[in-house]
């Protein structure tokens, strides 16, 4: 179903490549989610997956490196583009449209440090990258570490009892890496390089943290199970462990001098990301119950023409134009800025998140038993819907963020340049 | 004490951004990837527009729309030329701060290079420190 835009302005460029990744969302992510989403996590990995064909659609298309410079190879889009398109894959499927983005987190944020030798050893082979063989992840998570190690402001964040659970010592020109990150790491058992959080100095909990690159395929590193999970199971999740791993000094490119406001950068891309995709989300469940709503008959007429499904409905279609407007403003303001204003790319995911999860379970109250059958749509993307209020932060978690920055940050003034 | 006046960062950069434009691959490529730049800069005040046509300053600069502002002081700005800046660190640290997309922020830092290359001659020739 073809949904209005409320902007008028949208160039041709934007409304072709809302076009393309809508056709893309409908004819390859929608069957292949549905595959994965009833296969078991390892067999949604193993060889004849259907995972992998549709890896390789997704890079020959150039789906996985959005957020990547042109310069460098990537898309080169816009921040109104980089929406329209993660809404319209996360239509498709939101565990997909994840999958194909955060393999690309460890290559853009090499771009940042606009190392030439890093640039030509990392990112251009992945935007050169057509067959889906080169997937990065953002491991960050840790068995004993989740929500907690985003929140900076709390005061644990940098208490010496903030024990991680990957450690980087430097030996020489070397890092040595030991430890384990979760089951939580979105790709984690099938990416070739991970962006990895290390502790570096305990003294200092997280604020002693650190940010590498990680090629997976180095001695020391292995691999857990694939995850099982009630949703997004369309999105590979598992465990890696390092014993003894060594990269060059270099690597490390982000060290405990600048981790805390970097953090902040990195959750606000990431945030904005997560928003996108929760107006996707709440598109398809709107999608799902409208259309329900005009064929099934109740009470001798189709329910659409109920007063409370009307106004159920409309509750529905106001979350979608509510969490778009959150979600494309704040992309606009923190894509174009500098560092970011955090707070927005928290509005945006917290509020978004939660109106998808809203929009998921009144599409399946419209559908009544049906909605709780395989036979629909609703009870996967509700699924889905529940995962998002906890990934990339528990809500309540970016909430107190959120609050922390305002008493540190507000009254804001405003840009002057 | 800023690490250089107005007057000498004024005919600094008007000859730096001139010999980057004609004389190196920046010309062609900021052409190329139609892209403006405009430095605010603070201590000392001076405001830098640039494209491929070459530099404007102060009003004339200032009545411009750039595709990505930097804003920084006149120390980093010297620190950022001579390639001893990280630029995440600066960018998380509020040493810099940009406005513009971000992927045309990350595509400005490599087009800069050449004149990162030819940076230290002017510091001789201006007697500022490396």
């Amino acid at each position: 179903m073809r949904y209005f835009d409320i902007n008028l302005d949208l160039s041709e460029d934007d409304i072709a490549l809302r076009d393309a990744a809508r056709q893309f969302a409908e004819q390859e992510m929608r069957p292949v989610a549905r595959q994965l989403d009833q296969m078991s996590a390892e067999e949604g990995v193993a060889e004849d997956s259907p995972l992998w064909p549709f890896l390789k659609k997704a890079y020959s298309l150039g789906y996985h490196k959005i957020l990547l410079p042109e310069y460098y190879g990537g898309l080169g889009l816009s921040p109104l583009q980089t929406n329209i398109v993660f809404e319209e894959l996360a239509w498709g499927s939101f565990g997909l449209a994840l999958t194909v983005t955060v393999v690309c987190f460890p290559f853009y944020c090499i771009c940042m440090t606009n190392n030439d030798e890093m640039i030509e050893k990392f990112v251009k082979p992945f935007c050169d990258c057509t067959d889906g063989s080169i997937r990065g992840c953002w491991a960050i998570t840790e068995p004993e570490h989740g929500s907690d190690m985003l929140a900076v402001g709390e005061e644990c964040f940098d208490s010496p009892n903030m024990k991680g659970n990957v450690r980087a010592k430097l030996e020489g020109e070397q890092w040595v890496l030991n430890g384990q990150k979760s089951a939580w790491v979105s790709g984690g058992t099938i990416s070739t390089h991970a962006m990895l959080h290390v502790q570096i100095d305990p003294s200092k909990g997280f604020a002693g943290n650190g940010v590498c690159i990680l090629p997976l395929d180095l001695q020391g590193v292995s691999k857990g199970k694939p995850l099982e999970k009630i949703g997004q199971r369309d999105l590979n999740q598992g465990e890696i462990y390092f014993d003894d791993v060594r990269i060059p000094k270099d690597y490390m490119f982000v060290d405990p001098d600048f981790y805390v406001p970097l953090l902040d950068i990195i959750l606000a891309a990431a945030n904005l990301c997560m928003a996108s995709w929760s107006v996707g989300l709440s598109r398809a469940a709107f999608d799902e119950a409208l259309n329900y709503t005009k064929e099934r008959v109740q009470g001798g007429k189709p329910l659409i023409e109920h007063y409370t499904t009307k106004q159920r409905i409309f509750d529905m279609f106001a979350r979608v134009e509510t969490a778009r407007a959150i979600a494309r403003a704040a992309i606009n303001l923190n894509l174009n800025i500098s560092p970011p204003h955090v707070e927005y790319s928290l509005v945006a995911k917290t509020q978004c998140t939660e109106m998808a999860f809203k929009n998921t379970h009144d599409a399946i109250q419209i559908l009544g038993g049906n909605g709780l059958t395989k036979e629909y749509l609703t009870e996967k993307l509700f699924r889905d819907a529940r995962s998002t209020l906890i990934e990339d932060g528990n809500n309540e978690t970016l909430s107190r963020h959120g609050g922390h920055i305002l008493m540190e940050s507000y009254p804001r003034a405003p840009l002057d340049f | 004490m800023p690490i250089f006046t107005k007057e000498v960062a004024t005919e600094l950069f008007g000859e730096l951004w001139m010999k980057m434009i004609n004389e190196t691959e920046f010309g062609p490529k900021l052409k190329e990837s139609n892209m403006t730049i405009l430095f605010v800069v603070d201590e000392p005040d001076i405001t830098m527009f640039v494209d491929a046509n070459g530099p404007l300053f102060d009003d004339e600069a200032k009545a411009k729309v750039p595709t990505v502002s930097m804003k920084m002081n006149g120390d980093t700005v010297h620190k950022f030329w001579l390639k001893q800046i990280f630029i995440p660190k600066a960018l998380a640290t509020r040493q810099i701060r940009a406005k513009g997309p971000v992927g045309k922020v990350l595509q400005l830092l490599p087009l800069l290079k050449p004149g990162q290359a030819l940076y230290p001659e002017y510091c001789k020739k201006f007697n500022l420190p490396i």
